[in-house]
């Protein structure tokens, strides 16, 4: 085998162990590499931030525990962000197997803001039948949720001083992993009722997200978790927060690993180039 | 109660037993992988019971007496005829109740965010005319939309001046489906990096 | 019956939803409020689907003693018994439940797709191949992308990340846009498909 054949069939196993390695020693002794934080985060915690103290903030929890590490720290730094402009929130989700990730934010991060439950912040839980329940809560919120996620009747629970819709809630914010997800509160609550939304998505999924911004349907995109490490550090910038940031710990490892994969592509490519010039 | 760090163990040995699917398929990853489906569908089973079906169905209906609720909930319990073949054809009627109400509900919605807003946002741009490059890039865009759409239309044949757009619209999309793999690397090894932090961090304690 | 009925059902239900949209009348407000309410709990029973997919495939396993059916078994019990404690214990807190999810459910669940990091590099290093001028553009744009995104491409030139931000926000959104367009009118064709009974694959067989 030649030398080019041989750059072009590196065996998997030491591809795997390359890519493990590059990443974990980053973790281990970090190189500190700053990055830049993107117009479409920026745009997302201005809409976050400019919103009048007591304003209900409405987060989804559209995921599951398959793409936690890229949603779950965007949930955290929101929440951390709206504890710290005394915003009210109210936290549902349209997946199932997401429940208990809403509940452990929440869990998390409302004790280091002294947030009590039920007047500062409401967990709903979720309910069955999607567009079904996005379509209810632009009626009544009432209807849609009679109860909490602990059983606590809607009335018993001062943070709604009335039964509320869409017009009460300036602005949502679905963290969404797919279908449904961001797309469906654009499509039901927004074409019907007028909400502002803005989206924390999965990483495959940010390109497709860029129609809905250009059109203003969207405000502000975070995607994937290099822009959850972007909103920990506007979060850090203000003053709002100390506490530890997940995302931002991994961004010297997820820069390596990119660089990894590039130049393993273009040693790819110089074998495959090598070899047909010889042909 | 078991202990907090016992449940960190056991998280991180399921962790290492999905991982061990690198080394080849073995009993450990298909354990875990069963595991996952079945604690999923209970876990699932459970939520559903105590955040829907207990207070939005059972209280209003058994113990409050609203019989409202007992047209729905006719129709839903329809659903279980699939357990017994001789009547199991009555799970359609459940089916075509929902199915036509998310069918009518979807035309106008997706005609209003996915069309006309869209179209909205191709043509009359807001900020389009506040700065020169705005201009230029929402004429490329236009022209990226039009030729991405052509080379989809494909009831008729392709030549002239379609196919020229058509090849154009081949480029725009490239481009998308690029940027769409980059991300989708990004995605990939930031799944990785969680887990990674939770082994080190929660588990072995070695990174801060 | 068995096809005629439902066949209705749907089609006045989709006809009525649909117009619903158009009309902001109260009468038709009300009737929105009913439909959603109904719709919220008849689709709760549709969880009934779900299980029974699920355990019916490992039961036959199980029975015939087919293939690994003792992994079969691990799904069939793990589902019972979450599904018990869920339902006996309760779904709050401090709930076993939350326990079996934040430490079986999610580490399992976060893993699953986190090996696909290391399948992806070994793909690209031996597929991604600027073979032609459209690949070779991909591959310009995945990389801009790759490098723009993380710090190290704004170490590299903090130009990077605003060519990244213009090529997702140009060329990408036209380019999602027009795929955006092919979507939405094929769910409202198929929509259209379902409510007129032209489309009828979900009546299943042919009684």
């Amino acid at each position: 085998m030649s030398f080019w054949e041989k750059l072009g069939k590196i065996d998997r196993k030491i591809i795997f162990l390359l890519m493990a390695v590059v990443i974990i020693i980053p973790l281990l002794s970090p190189l500190n590499l700053v990055g830049k934080v993107g117009r479409r985060t920026q745009e997302l915690f201005r809409a976050i931030d400019n919103l009048p103290e007591n304003s209900y903030l409405l987060i989804t929890i559209d995921f599951d525990p398959q793409s936690m590490p890229e949603l779950y720290p965007m949930y955290l730094a929101i929440l951390r962000h709206a504890f710290a402009k005394n915003l009210r929130v109210i936290v549902t989700g349209l997946w199932v197997t997401g429940v208990g990730l809403g509940e452990d934010g929440l869990k998390t991060v409302a004790p280091e803001y002294n947030k009590v439950y039920g007047r500062d912040y409401v967990f709903l839980g979720w309910k069955p039948g999607i567009t079904a329940v996005v379509l209810g809560m632009g009626r009544s919120m009432k209807e849609t949720f009679p109860t909490d996620y602990y059983g606590t009747s809607y009335d018993s629970l001062p943070i709604f001083t009335k039964d509320i819709t869409y017009r009460d809630i300036p602005f949502m914010v679905s963290l969404s992993a797919g279908v449904p997800g961001y797309e469906t509160w654009i499509a039901y609550a927004q074409s019907r009722f007028g909400i502002r939304i803005g989206a924390g998505v999965t990483a495959v999924s940010a390109a497709d997200a860029y129609p809905y911004l250009q059109s203003g349907q969207l405000t502000g995109l975070l995607g994937g978790m290099k822009a959850a490490a972007e909103y920990e550090f506007l979060n850090e910038k203000a003053g709002f927060t100390k506490a530890f940031k997940p995302a931002s710990q991994l961004m010297d490892s997820q820069s390596l690993a990119h660089l990894v994969i590039m130049i393993l592509v273009i040693i790819g490519n110089i074998s495959y180039f090598a070899l047909r010039r010889k042909r | 109660m078991i202990p907090q760090e016992i449940w960190i163990w056991v998280g991180a040995i399921l962790t290492l037993f999905i991982f061990s699917f690198l080394y080849g398929d073995n009993p450990f990853y298909r354990f875990a992988e069963h595991l996952y489906v079945g604690v999923s569908v209970g876990y699932t089973i459970a939520i559903t019971w105590h955040n829907f079906f207990y207070p939005d169905l059972v209280v209003p209906l058994f113990k409050q007496g609203n019989l409202f609720y007992l047209i729905p909930f006719l129709l839903g319990i329809l659903y279980f005829s699939i357990f017994f073949p001789k009547i199991s054809w009555l799970i359609r009627i459940p089916m075509g109740f929902v199915l036509g109400y998310s069918s009518g509900v979807a035309i106008p919605a997706i005609l209003q965010a996915n069309i006309i807003k869209q179209m909205q946002g191709t043509f009359l741009t807001p900020d389009l005319l506040k700065r020169p490059d705005l201009i230029l890039w929402g004429i490329v865009s236009l022209i990226g939309v039009v030729a991405t759409v052509i080379y989809f239309f494909f009831s008729r044949e392709q030549k002239g001046l379609t196919k020229g757009m058509a090849n154009l619209g081949i480029i725009f999309l490239m481009i998308g489906f690029g940027a769409s793999f980059g991300y989708t690397v990004m995605a990939r090894v930031s799944l990785l990096l969680g887990r990674l932090q939770f082994l080190l961090r929660d588990w072995l304690g070695v990174i801060k | 019956m068995a096809r005629t009925l439902p066949l209705a059902l749907c089609f006045i239900m989709g006809v009525l939803m649909a117009c619903q949209f158009f009309i902001p009348h109260p009468l038709s407000q009300s009737f929105l409020d009913l439909i959603i309410k109904w719709v919220r709990i008849i689709s709760a029973f549709a969880l009934a689907l779900g299980v029974r997919s699920v355990t019916l495939r490992h039961y036959e396993r199980i029975k015939r003693r087919k293939g690994e059916w003792g992994f079969s078994v691990v799904t069939i019990v793990s589902l019972l018994a979450t599904a018990l404690i869920g339902l006996i214990w309760g779904v709050g807190a401090k709930s076993y439940l939350r326990l079996i999810f934040s430490n079986i459910m999610v580490p399992l669940g976060a893993t699953m797709f986190s090996i696909l990091a290391f399948y992806m590099a070994s793909a690209a290093y031996r597929a991604f191949r600027a073979r032609t001028k459209e690949a070779t553009l991909l591959l310009i744009a995945s990389f801009i992308v790759m490098l723009g995104m993380v710090p190290i491409g704004t170490a590299i030139s903090p130009r990077l990340s605003d060519l990244a931000e213009w090529l997702l926000s140009v060329p990408n959104m036209a380019a999602k846009r027009g795929i955006m367009f092919g979507v939405a009118l094929g769910v409202i064709a198929t929509s259209l498909k379902i409510i007129l009974g032209i489309e009828r694959g979900w009546l299943g067989g042919r009684r």
